[in-house]
């Protein structure tokens, strides 16, 4: 038998990995509750009857608070990750679209993925992985600012809305930033089916631990990653 | 020409008592939107206030404001018209009409240089140098912005003139505008509407006349009083959309029993106006309680967000009718499976590849 030797890297802290499990459980919390917001029904065990509907668990307002609370936890996770990112180089990993590296490794991994080239490179995140974390971030931002103007709405007084609610009027009126909290809702969506499924097969095809990496925070490499530069220096 | 006096003169001079005067300084107060403890301002502000002189212009537009206008309540239009502001120009409702008419109007400017309150309804068409709407001889935009010039403060009428209204809707082939979209450097108060609240746009003007500065307004310039909130927070159907009882259609058993028009496209969680507490016709009712969805007409660009009676709008798909959510749940099965597939492959040559260099590897050994 032969035997792999490999080195380990202590890739993300405890930070990050709490930060993406919160975040996780909060998007789709948030997912679900909004759907449910955008197209609601009736959900209760006693009748249509409206003299018994004030005591409806899972009422319009329920599912409503659900998704802002979880919009809260999902804001509050925030303050993990960026602690993990000041403290950690690891946890650092950006797309660096001005780096040589990052367009061969965009390459690299086209080519891997339409069955052109059967193997890749070694990272510890590949280019098009840092391009599609930039994207996501980028979207969960987008649904934070619309989330937050429409909230703020709610007392046009509030400071909430004197921050968010320009936004409102940025883009054209309210209407259209539900439009768009709703799209994006999607484009998440359609995300987290790719993510989910490259981790898996990240997982299963090389054998680095990439969706353990999430829970401990190290990878295995049996040769040193092109990134590296990424970690140390 | 009379000369400026107080609404306090006006009624002395009609013989009308002090006991009216006071009675309607309350409901003046009541429509501005103030505490009863500001009674006495406003009483004694109509007591020494001069009354202001107006003109009011028509753009591009249906005169339906116009309409609204006249059936102001409380107070009656023709009070405000006749008792409470000196309506110098308005050429829908002038007895004169042509020529003096439209020299009694530079005479108007001329003599209240920089004290007028300019009224303005309607939209501002610009394509081909603005001869979609023509007053006078002359085009809209340049009557607009000769009489804006003067003008203390400026009033937006309705939709058409605050955000460009129907005319400004997709393609907007007159290329249509709002009034502060071609006037700068003045104060410009917007009361959006289609068409306003009869008692929004007397209540707006009383506040100039009375106070002689405009009302509070929102950071888009609309008067806090009566766009301060959103009509899904004044609805008195509210506590349906927080049970979650909602309309499906609109000749189910939920609609005859009042429930939220959420479903059937209701705008009012993003629309900003005074229906839900003023109401219409001096608090007779209003859309959603006539059972019709709110279709936003007070926000901007609210054309072009149709269907009004679908939640939300149609994505273009050839040969469907398809909202997001349909889309979605499509797309995400696609992709899904597309996920499968490439998984699949992925794995058949991953093994090939592993035998291969298992191979090598052996042969090198
Ligand atoms: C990834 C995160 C999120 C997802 C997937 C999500 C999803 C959704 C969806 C699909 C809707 C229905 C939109 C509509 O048709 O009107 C919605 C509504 C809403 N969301 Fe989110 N949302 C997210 C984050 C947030 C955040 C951070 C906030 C901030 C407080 C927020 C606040 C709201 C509000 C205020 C509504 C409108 C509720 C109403 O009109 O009653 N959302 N969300
Ligand atoms: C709502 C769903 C999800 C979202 C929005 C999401 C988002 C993200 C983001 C933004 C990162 C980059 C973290 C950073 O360094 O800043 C990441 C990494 C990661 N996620 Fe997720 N994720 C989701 C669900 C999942 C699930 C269900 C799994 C498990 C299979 C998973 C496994 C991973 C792994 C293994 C990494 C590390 C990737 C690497 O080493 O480059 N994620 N995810
Ligand atoms: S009818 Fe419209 S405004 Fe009234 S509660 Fe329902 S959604 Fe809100
Ligand atoms: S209920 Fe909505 S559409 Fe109807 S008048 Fe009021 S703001 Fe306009």
């Amino acid at each position: 038998m032969k035997v792999r030797t490999v080195a380990v890297y202590y890739v993300f802290t405890i930070w990050t990995r709490i930060f993406h499990w919160l975040m996780v459980g909060a998007i789709a919390v948030l997912f679900c509750t909004g759907l449910y917001i955008g197209n609601p029904f009736y959900i209760g065990s006693q009748g249509v009857e409206p003299t018994f509907a004030v005591s409806n668990w899972a009422s319009m307002s329920t599912i409503r608070f659900i998704h802002f609370a979880a919009a809260y936890i999902l804001m509050a996770s925030f303050i993990f990750r960026v602690y993990g990112f000041i403290l950690h180089r690891g946890d650092r990993m950006l797309p660096k679209p001005w780096t040589k590296l990052f367009w061969t490794g965009m390459l690299d991994m086209g080519l891997h993925y339409s069955f052109l080239r059967s193997e890749h490179r070694p990272y510890l995140r590949n280019s098009m992985a840092r391009a599609g974390y930039g994207g996501v971030y980028g979207m969960i931002f987008l649904e934070a600012f619309t989330g937050f103007a429409m909230y703020g709405q709610i007392d046009p007084n509030s400071w909430l809305s004197k921050i968010f609610g320009p936004l409102n009027h940025l883009l054209v009126d309210e209407y259209i930033v539900h439009m768009i909290h709703h799209y994006v809702a999607w484009m998440i969506i359609l995300f987290v089916i790719i993510h989910v499924y490259m981790a898996t097969r990240a997982d299963m095809s090389e054998k680095y631990g990439e969706i353990s990496a999430m829970f401990s925070g190290v990878k295995f490499y049996d040769k040193e990653p092109d990134d590296i530069g990424d970690l140390k220096k | 020409m009379k000369d400026v006096e107080s609404l306090w003169d006006l009624f002395q001079r009609r013989n009308v008592s002090r006991r009216n005067f006071l009675k309607t300084c309350v409901t003046i107060t009541g429509i501005l939107g103030l505490s009863p403890s500001l009674i006495s301002d406003v009483v004694s502000a109509a007591e020494k206030q001069p009354l202001v002189p107006v003109i009011w212009l028509h753009g591009h537009e249906c005169t339906g404001c116009d309409e609204a206008f006249i059936r102001s309540q409380s107070p009656f239009a023709s009070d405000v018209l006749l008792n409470m502001i000196s309506m110098e120009y308005m050429d829908v409702l002038a007895a004169a009409a042509g020529e003096p008419l439209e020299h009694h109007l530079q005479e108007v400017m001329k003599k209240y240089n920089g004290k007028y309150l300019l009224a303005v309804e309607g939209a501002v068409p610009l394509n081909d140098d603005g001869i979609h709407c023509m007053v006078g001889g002359k085009t809209f935009v340049h009557n607009l912005k000769e009489v804006a010039k003067g003008a203390a403060a400026i009033i937006e009428v309705g939709s058409c003139a605050a955000w460009g209204g129907i005319q400004a809707a997709k393609p907007n082939p007159t290329k249509s505008v709002s009034v502060s979209d071609v006037v700068s450097g003045k104060t410009i108060i917007k009361v959006p509407g289609c068409p306003p609240i009869p008692e929004v746009i007397t209540g707006v003007i009383m506040h100039y006349t009375l106070y002689g500065q405009i009302p509070p307004l929102d950071s888009k310039g609309r008067p806090k009083q009566f766009f301060g909130n959103r009509i899904h927070d004044t609805c008195y159907r509210r506590p349906f959309f927080d049970s979650g009882m909602f309309v499906e259609k609109f000749d189910d058993a939920a609609s005859k029993a009042g429930w939220c028009l959420y479903k059937v496209g209701c705008r009012g969680p993003e629309t900003y106006n005074s229906c839900g507490n003023m109401r219409w016709w001096n608090g007779l009712s209003y859309p959603i309680q006539s059972g019709a969805p709110c279709i936003g007409c007070s926000a901007n660009n609210f054309w072009d967000n149709d269907p009004f009676y679908n939640r939300m709008p149609n994505i273009p798909v050839p040969n469907a009718i398809v909202n997001a959510d349909q889309v979605g749940i499509v797309a995400a099965g696609a992709l899904t499976a597309g996920v499968v597939i490439h998984g699949a492959l992925s794995t058949i040559q991953h093994k090939r590849h592993h035998k291969e260099t298992h191979e090598t590897e052996n042969d090198n050994e």
